[in-house]
């Protein structure tokens, strides 16, 4: 297999992965001003821009006061369940 | 990825005695997690592809009201399908490859969406009747399983489908107003109700993953819930006076099928060969596996973005 081939394959299959979102954002929110705001879900984008716009666009079923976004990583467990 | 550590079956069942979710794949036993990427296979399927399915027939909607009804019907699927494959992709799952690189013929959502909704009354009847065995499965979902981070997220899934199919119900009264109306409706019911009814998957002494109850997956047999499906989707129809093979019967204190079932159906005419008497489940599994009449489509539609858009980023530059 020549070399330039050898490059373009690891080309391709760069750009395929681009397409491919890997990091997690835990998605928060609330519908009352006297609630906390509780886990309804998670999406996954490798932008916060993005991350936002999925989580407004897939967790659209109330209409919250606040809504926020935290990546899933930066999580730290104090109690296991 | 490093292969995680999972728990034996026993100390997965402690867990459950104990009524402690399972959080997480290291939470899980081997059995469980198979079972568990099993069921939600089929919820993500089905979840995803009633999109093109309704799209199919959401352009013959009469007004921009009821098209954008249609859509956002749509839209709610698609984030019921991402909630769905995100939990799977978090089980290990190549959720890529599963959704965008598999045969269309191995996708696992149920038989009724590969029969195209051609006009604004089938999809009417559809959000009545398949929105409604949505609600029924994942309602019993919500209420039973296990697997924690799949009841959370069914709150919103149990809120919107209550809007689908409420969105049916009204639909139908109000396509029940005038005769032709009903006409449409009838033949519509005539082939859709008893394809709802199969929908709920084997009987329950011919089932065979018994782990769905005995995991905690979900809280009703296939049976249970085919009874549930019934004891609002015939009421509906009796209000509406559509004919549908099946009625409450008193001395048995259930809902019981009036013609020959399970049954062959003609998926290009779209109509039960009743006349020919039922058949076997045999024959119902060879039908489902060989798919109907829109599989390749409706897979075919969610699967061309990704394609056309790797065809371009993979031209040389």
């Amino acid at each position: 297999m020549s070399d330039t081939v050898t490059t373009e394959n690891k080309e391709n299959k760069g750009r395929r992965e681009a397409l491919n979102e890997s990091r997690v954002w835990q998605v928060y929110a609330r519908r009352k001003y006297e609630e906390p705001l509780h886990e309804i879900g998670n999406v996954m984008a490798d932008d916060v821009e993005l991350a936002k716009v999925y989580a407004r666009s897939i967790y659209d079923e109330f209409s919250w006061v606040e809504m926020v976004i935290v990546p899933r990583e930066t999580i730290v467990t104090v109690i296991e369940s | 990825m490093t292969p995680t550590a999972l728990q034996s079956e026993e100390a997965l069942l402690n867990r459950i005695k104990k009524q402690q979710l399972i959080e997480s794949i290291d939470q899980m036993s081997p059995i469980y997690l198979e079972g568990m990427k099993r069921i939600l296979t089929v919820s993500a399927d089905t979840e995803l592809i009633s999109a093109p399915a309704y799209y199919h027939a959401g352009v013959h909607a009469p007004s921009l009201n009821t098209f954008g009804s249609a859509i956002s019907i749509i839209q709610d699927e698609l984030s019921h399908a991402h909630i769905a494959y995100r939990l799977l992709r978090d089980l290990g799952v190549d959720t890529e490859k599963l959704i965008f690189e598999r045969e269309p013929r191995n996708f696992k959502y149920p038989y009724a969406f590969d029969i195209p909704l051609d006009s604004w009354v089938e999809l009417i009847v559809a959000n009545a009747f398949y929105d409604r065995a949505g609600y029924t499965l994942l309602g019993d979902v919500y209420q039973s399983t296990t697997f924690g981070p799949w009841k959370r997220a069914l709150v919103k899934v149990d809120k919107e489908e209550t809007f689908h199919l409420r969105h049916g119900e009204q639909g139908m009264r109000k396509l029940n107003q005038d005769n032709s109306g009903h006409e449409a409706l009838q033949k519509a019911v005539d082939w859709m109700f008893m394809l709802t009814i199969e929908w709920f998957g084997l009987p329950d002494d011919l089932k065979k993953h018994s782990e769905q109850l005995d995991y905690g997956f979900k809280g009703h047999s296939n049976d249970e819930l085919r009874q549930i499906w019934m004891s609002t989707a015939i009421p509906l129809c009796i209000e509406l006076q559509l004919k549908v093979p099946a009625h409450f019967d008193e001395a048995q204190q259930k809902y019981v099928i009036d013609c020959a079932f399970p049954a062959h159906f003609d998926a290009k005419a779209k109509r039960w060969l009743l006349e020919d008497g039922p058949c076997t489940w045999d024959d119902v599994m060879k039908r489902w596996k060989a798919r109907g009449p829109s599989n390749e489509e409706f897979v075919g539609m969610v699967q061309r973005g990704k394609k056309e858009m790797l065809r371009l980023l993979e031209q040389p530059a």
